[in-house]
């Protein structure tokens, strides 16, 4: 275990580990003096290290190498016509990549699938917060009232977007709901409107999430800052915005990104909901990925559509991490 | 959690499954020897068929596919082993699997419409007439419904096995009511009628505007007939006026003629189904024979026939070229044998048993789909299969073309970005151009890259 990837693997672990034995030694009182000082314990010693073997080979396996294949495909001309040969199809280098930006829809999609997730997810993020402040403190019923909050979230996608379709059909419950209160709405399923049914329909199936993230912070505020904060006399606000939120800060921050990137990658809610070929408002990335693929079986462009895709959202995920520090999380709330 | 660590790579998953696939070990068979009498022997060997799973007959399917294992093993000695896909898409991911590997099934079931894809491939065995003798002959079936099994006379891939051509239904009452004695053979004809059937809540037309597969049929039928096969040699002809008048008619029905339920542009086919199974109109356009059961069980019990739908095109008087054999596309499913099979006697062998007479009749018998074999087509007595049967004899394949998928996605993309005009009452002409055209340059650009490959 000397190669360069185990040493860093290894680094990696040992800072890990050293956050963990310096979190428990906070807990705990202040440990042995000469073992503080070195700061390596015992348990780093003996770390099992093999343990990430099956893991790491399983990551390489389902990850790694499809990604590789991936990349690969998209330099070359591959579709029905040279799927046969298709490690020896025609090698067309970045062709595919300047088709994808140039002359297909790619950009669009692009567009369409970074402002509906980040639509949804502004709007889900004060619903959980609310959603899981208000099922903090214990009621009767609070068990019923919980369980209720996460039934969207455990539902299948596909179901949530059949229920839906079936609820927008023209002349459906939605539109006769709308109709008894004097309100006539278009199309919910065809024309500009779909965006914001997808929009509506992807909050209503993820804001579960970011409740279950908020009441996780939640729960980690100690019991001495509320009673800290009732003899400073903080208001309810007051005592939200300054001493709970901050415990928020962390978990929020990782359902924020954990929601986005499921938002992007949502195939399955707008592919039940609208069909293909879906209507130009909602031609969402992953949509426009498949319909590449197995409508017009270019393989090779769908690969590079893939690619930059995954190039975009990378990007600000780096940033991200690197910003917010998530990779070196603490504990919730802790002032980075 | 619902969180996938990858963004949208569904081309990456497939990759994976076909590296996996490649490296799987191979477990190759020789194949059957065939006698001087032209029996297979497979003994100890096992053939394997891919096909489409049937949703509406799970049990059945079973049963039948238990039943020809037994007598394919009694003829040949040889055990049928059978696996299902549930869409065209899980159909495609096994074939790319197993055209990159080289193994998988010996034999799969392939829906008409997507045999030139399948072709373009060029991962299936394309008969030569030693080949066609072993499944019983190119006479064996009905000569039209070998319209979609290859390019030419002389290249062909796929072997019939069961038609499901489009008609359409009729209530008897509705248009024994409106005056009407026998159904339109014009589109115009159709769109008169209708409308003298359409009052108090009864819409002369039943069809599904949102169905993913429905709209691009009546565009290729009205087009077809009117003398435009869409694709001529290496050029699409979307732009061809044929095409806007035909949207401009099957729009028509619910803009201007006013025959159609307004709702109908959420609709798929089965709502449509369901419309007139519950008596609501007078005819219902594009089904098959599956609809049978449904429509039997229903308020229109008894007051239903099938006809041919019209083959006279909008505007005109009547059919022009061939436009009269188009009553339909050229509908059903075709049985491919792979090229890397091991055993292609043996699947020839298979293929002879299930598309012979008695075996046909039986599986129309349980299923609806009417036999490709042209005896059993012919001995169907059924007054209400009877129409099936001739629209089956004058079914119209789609161009033969790997460009095909492209097209129709195109043809099917007008419809749907049409949806929010259709649903306000009137289709902007300029607009349905723009889609038209848009529709025209994809295509054209999916045929050049077929004509290269």
């Amino acid at each position: 275990m000397s190669t360069d990837a185990s040493n860093e693997v290894r680094l990696a672990a040992e800072s890990a580990a050293s956050r963990t034995s310096r979190t428990t030694s906070s807990v705990t009182g202040p440990p042995a003096g000469e073992e503080n000082g070195r700061r390596k314990g015992l348990s780093e010693r003996n770390r099992p290290l093999w343990m990430l073997i099956p893991g790491g080979t399983l990551m390489l396996i389902i990850i790694v190498v499809p990604l590789i294949l991936g990349i690969y495909m998209s330099t070359l001309n591959l579709d029905q016509y040279t799927l046969r040969r298709w490690i020896s199809s025609p090698f067309i280098g970045v062709e595919n990549f300047v088709e994808a930006v140039t002359s297909s829809p790619l950009l669009h999609a692009v567009w369409l699938s970074v402002s509906y997730s980040l639509l949804a997810m502004v709007v889900t993020l004060p619903l959980g917060i609310a959603a899981a402040v208000a099922t903090q403190n214990a009621f009767k019923g609070r068990a019923v009232v919980r369980s209720i909050f996460l039934i969207p979230y455990v539902l299948p996608s596909f179901v949530v977007a059949t229920v839906w379709r079936t609820m927008f059909q023209p002349d459906g419950i939605v539109d006769r709901g709308l109709g008894l209160v004097g309100i006539h709405t278009g199309l919910w399923l065809n024309g500009p409107q779909t965006f914001w049914t997808l929009v509506l329909v992807q909050i209503w199936a993820s804001w579960p999430f970011i409740y279950l993230l908020a009441l996780s912070g939640l729960q980690s505020v100690d019991h001495e800052v509320h009673e800290a904060s009732a003899l400073d006399g903080a208001l309810w606000w007051n005592k939200l915005r300054y001493v709970i939120f901050p415990y928020l800060k962390g978990p929020l921050s990782l359902a924020f990104l954990i929601g986005m990137l499921h938002h992007i990658n949502n195939f399955t809610l707008p592919y039940v909901l609208f069909g293909v070929p879906a209507p130009s408002d909602v031609e969402v990335l992953p949509i426009l990925t498949y319909v590449t693929s197995f409508q017009s079986f270019r393989f090779g462009l769908s690969a590079a559509m893939a690619f930059i895709s995954l190039v975009l959202i990378a990007i600000p995920l780096f940033v991200y991490l690197r910003a917010v520090k998530l990779d070196d999380a603490e504990s919730p709330g802790a002032k980075k | 959690m619902r969180f996938r660590s990858s963004t949208g790579l569904a081309t990456i998953v497939t990759a994976a499954a076909l590296a996996l696939t490649a490296c799987g070990s191979g477990s190759g068979t020789t194949g059957g020897s065939t006698s001087s009498d032209g029996k297979v022997d497979g003994t100890g060997k096992t053939l394997n068929v891919l096909t489409g799973v049937l949703p509406q007959y799970p049990e059945q399917q079973k049963q039948w596919q238990a039943d020809i294992a037994a007598k394919f093993k009694a003829q040949t000695g040889a055990d049928v082993k059978f696996e299902t896909f549930a869409s065209a898409n899980d159909e495609l991911t096994r074939i790319q699997t197993s055209v990159v590997s080289g193994q998988g099934p010996d034999i799969y079931g392939l829906g008409t419409t997507f045999t030139p894809t399948a072709y373009a491939t060029k991962a299936f065995v394309t008969l030569s007439d030693d080949d066609w003798k072993k499944v019983g002959g190119k006479d064996r079936f009905n000569q039209a419904a070998l319209g979609i099994s290859g390019p030419d006379k002389d290249h062909q891939a796929g072997i019939p096995f069961v038609s499901r051509p489009f008609v359409m239904a009729y209530n008897k009452d509705l248009l024994a009511a409106a005056g009407i004695d026998k159904p339109a053979t014009s589109w115009d004809e159709l769109a008169a009628q209708a409308k003298k059937m359409t009052k108090d809540g009864v819409y002369g037309i039943a069809t599904g505007y949102k169905d993913n597969f429905d709209p691009w049929k009546f565009i290729w039928a009205m087009a077809v007939q009117a003398g435009n096969p869409l694709v001529d040699g290496n050029k699409l002809k979307m732009d061809d006026p044929t095409v806007k008048k035909a949207y401009q008619t099957y729009f028509g029905w619910l803009t201007n003629d006013k025959v159609v339920d307004p709702a109908s542009v959420g609709w798929s086919n089965s709502n449509a189904v369901a419309a007139f199974a519950s008596g609501k109109a007078g005819y219902l356009m594009m089904t098959t024979s599956s609809s049978v059961p449904t429509l039997s069980s229903s308020a229109v019990a008894g007051k239903f026939a099938y006809a041919l739908m019209p083959t006279t095109p909008p505007g005109e008087s009547s059919p022009k070229g061939d436009g009269g054999n188009a009553a339909s596309i050229l509908s059903g499913d075709n049985l491919v044998v792979a090229d890397y099979s091991k055993q292609k006697d043996l699947a020839f062998a298979y293929i002879k048993l299930i598309t012979s007479k008695d075996e046909q009749l039986n599986y129309q018998k349980t299923f609806g789909d009417l036999p490709a074999n042209a005896e059993a087509l012919a001995s169907l007595t059924d007054p209400v299969l009877k129409p099936i049967a001739d629209a089956a004899a004058k079914s119209k394949a789609t161009p033969f073309t790997g460009a095909w998928g492209d097209i129709q996605l195109g043809l099917l993309n007008v419809t749907v970005q049409s949806i929010p005009d259709l649903s306000k009452g009137s289709i902007d002409e300029s607009a349905l151009e723009t889609r038209i055209k848009d529709a025209q340059t994809k295509g054209q650009a999916s045929l050049d890259r077929a004509s290269k490959g």
